[in-house]
């Protein structure tokens, strides 16, 4: 890693408990799902927190934006988006939605029914990046 | 929740989170056994410990002896680095320290990339025996994690307790007289799916070059034969009967055609591309988005 983050810290109130175990579980944190897994120390304060994680993916560096909202000791949202500034990525990404043929084609996680998924999250690594900046940032 | 009704049992282990969901809640004693074979595992297999057997080879050149488990795990590395030609072997953790993947999780390239020492050199693995001539750092990640789902698949079992799944991340073992329905992540944004696939009695895995990626096209899925990571393909999925077999094939699949594993092997797989295509055998077919 040799970005530093980038930090923008956005709310703050009071009394959280931010677990480096939900950031082990954000491959399953699909989009704005509530995330209720929480462990470690607090408090931290209430609120809606926004921070970017840089990582590097085998196209280059990359920026993942990570939204917590914590309340009463918990997340209780989880929301992430992936900012494609990589022209690489860009490409790849608007490769992934042409729907040529013999692309593969996204469809939001929660639009399926389904309780599990399979694969490997990019994000981890600047999710929990970003993670760590919130926790110290939030107490 | 993975069927409804049915309860979970998570815990973290050998650096994953594990989720065991059954019809009923799971009796203490299953639980203690479960915790205890991950240890166990854990004790035997990480490079990220000073106290695991591992670790002693990495120390100095010498024989360890393995758990029971290490078999058939031998016999699976030993076939995919013959069909890999080296390329997948379970010396490369010397190659992934160069590069920064290190128990120190120091994350910075120590130097140019360098190639795993070749099995036949170094290594001499039978079963539960295994000797090293020289100091290695084994890493048999591949394939690990995979038989670890099957070693607490076979606990559940022994417990007389029949439907399960074993999730560790990801990569799970179904057993139910219900299929389950299991997105496949995008590999380039986990909050969507390129496609949901049918899982029943069997197998699951994927793996993806920027799982793990820490640097400038520095990721955990190298080439063993020239130190370097692999670029080409950036996600795998596979389906086989045990979790061993398709957690190492996962990984195999960046590296052999999956022609000549097909030829080995009993599974289904699908590939993606760094240019976005896709690659799938019939186990997949009709699961990707369209």
């Amino acid at each position: 890693m040799t970005t530093p983050l980038r930090k923008s810290l956005l709310v703050g109130a009071a009394g959280l408990s931010l677990a480096s175990s939900v950031a082990a579980c954000a491959p399953s944190a699909q989009g704005s799902t509530p995330q209720k897994t929480s462990t470690v120390s607090g408090p931290y304060k209430d609120g809606t927190y926004s921070a970017d994680g840089d990582y590097f993916s085998p196209n280059g560096g990359e920026t993942v934006g990570v939204q917590l909202t914590l309340a009463g000791d918990t997340i209780s949202a989880v929301d992430i988006t992936v900012h494609a500034n990589n022209p690489n990525t860009k490409e790849f990404q608007g490769q992934f939605k042409n729907g040529i043929a013999a692309q593969v084609v996204g469809k939001k996680l929660d639009e399926i029914n389904v309780s599990k998924v399979a694969g490997s999250s990019l994000t981890s690594e600047g999710f929990n990046k970003a993670v760590e900046t919130i926790k110290s940032e939030a107490k | 929740m993975t069927h409804t009704g049915w309860s979970d049992f998570s815990f973290d282990g050998i650096g994953t989170r594990w989720e065991i969901s059954t019809p009923e809640e799971l009796p203490d004693g299953v639980r203690l056994s479960l915790l205890g074979v991950v240890e166990d595992y854990d004790r035997s297999y990480s490079r990220f410990r000073n106290d695991s057997l591992v670790a002693a080879l990495a120390r100095e050149p010498g024989t360890v002896t393995l758990p029971a488990s290490a078999g058939e795990l031998e016999q699976l590395f030993r076939k995919l680095y013959r069909l890999s030609n080296g390329a997948m072997t379970p010396l490369v953790g010397g190659s992934l320290e160069r590069l920064g993947y290190g128990a120190d999780y120091a994350l910075r390239p120590l130097g140019d990339p360098v190639p795993a020492p070749r099995w036949e050199d170094v290594l001499v693995w039978r079963g539960t025996a295994i000797s090293a001539s020289a100091p290695v750092v084994l890493d048999i990640g591949a394939a690990g994690k995979g038989q670890l789902v099957d070693l607490l698949a076979a606990v559940l079992r022994g417990a007389g307790i029949t439907e399960f799944l074993v999730d560790a991340s990801g990569d799970m073992l179904h057993s139910a007289a219900e299929p389950l329905g299991v997105a496949l992540e995008h590999p380039y944004d986990p909050s969507q799916a390129i496609g949901v696939v049918e899982l029943h009695n069997g197998a699951l895995c994927a793996s993806a070059a920027n799982r793990r990626a820490w640097g400038d096209g520095l990721h955990h899925v190298l080439d063993g034969a020239t130190g370097r990571p692999i670029e080409t393909v950036v996600a795998t999925w596979t389906m086989a009967a045990t979790a061993m077999e398709a957690d190492a094939l996962a990984t195999a699949l960046f590296m052999v055609d999956p022609t000549v594993l097909e030829g080995e092997f009993d599974f289904s797989w699908l590939k993606v591309y760094s240019d976005g295509h896709a690659a799938y055998s019939a186990g997949f077919e009709g699961t990707l988005f369209s």
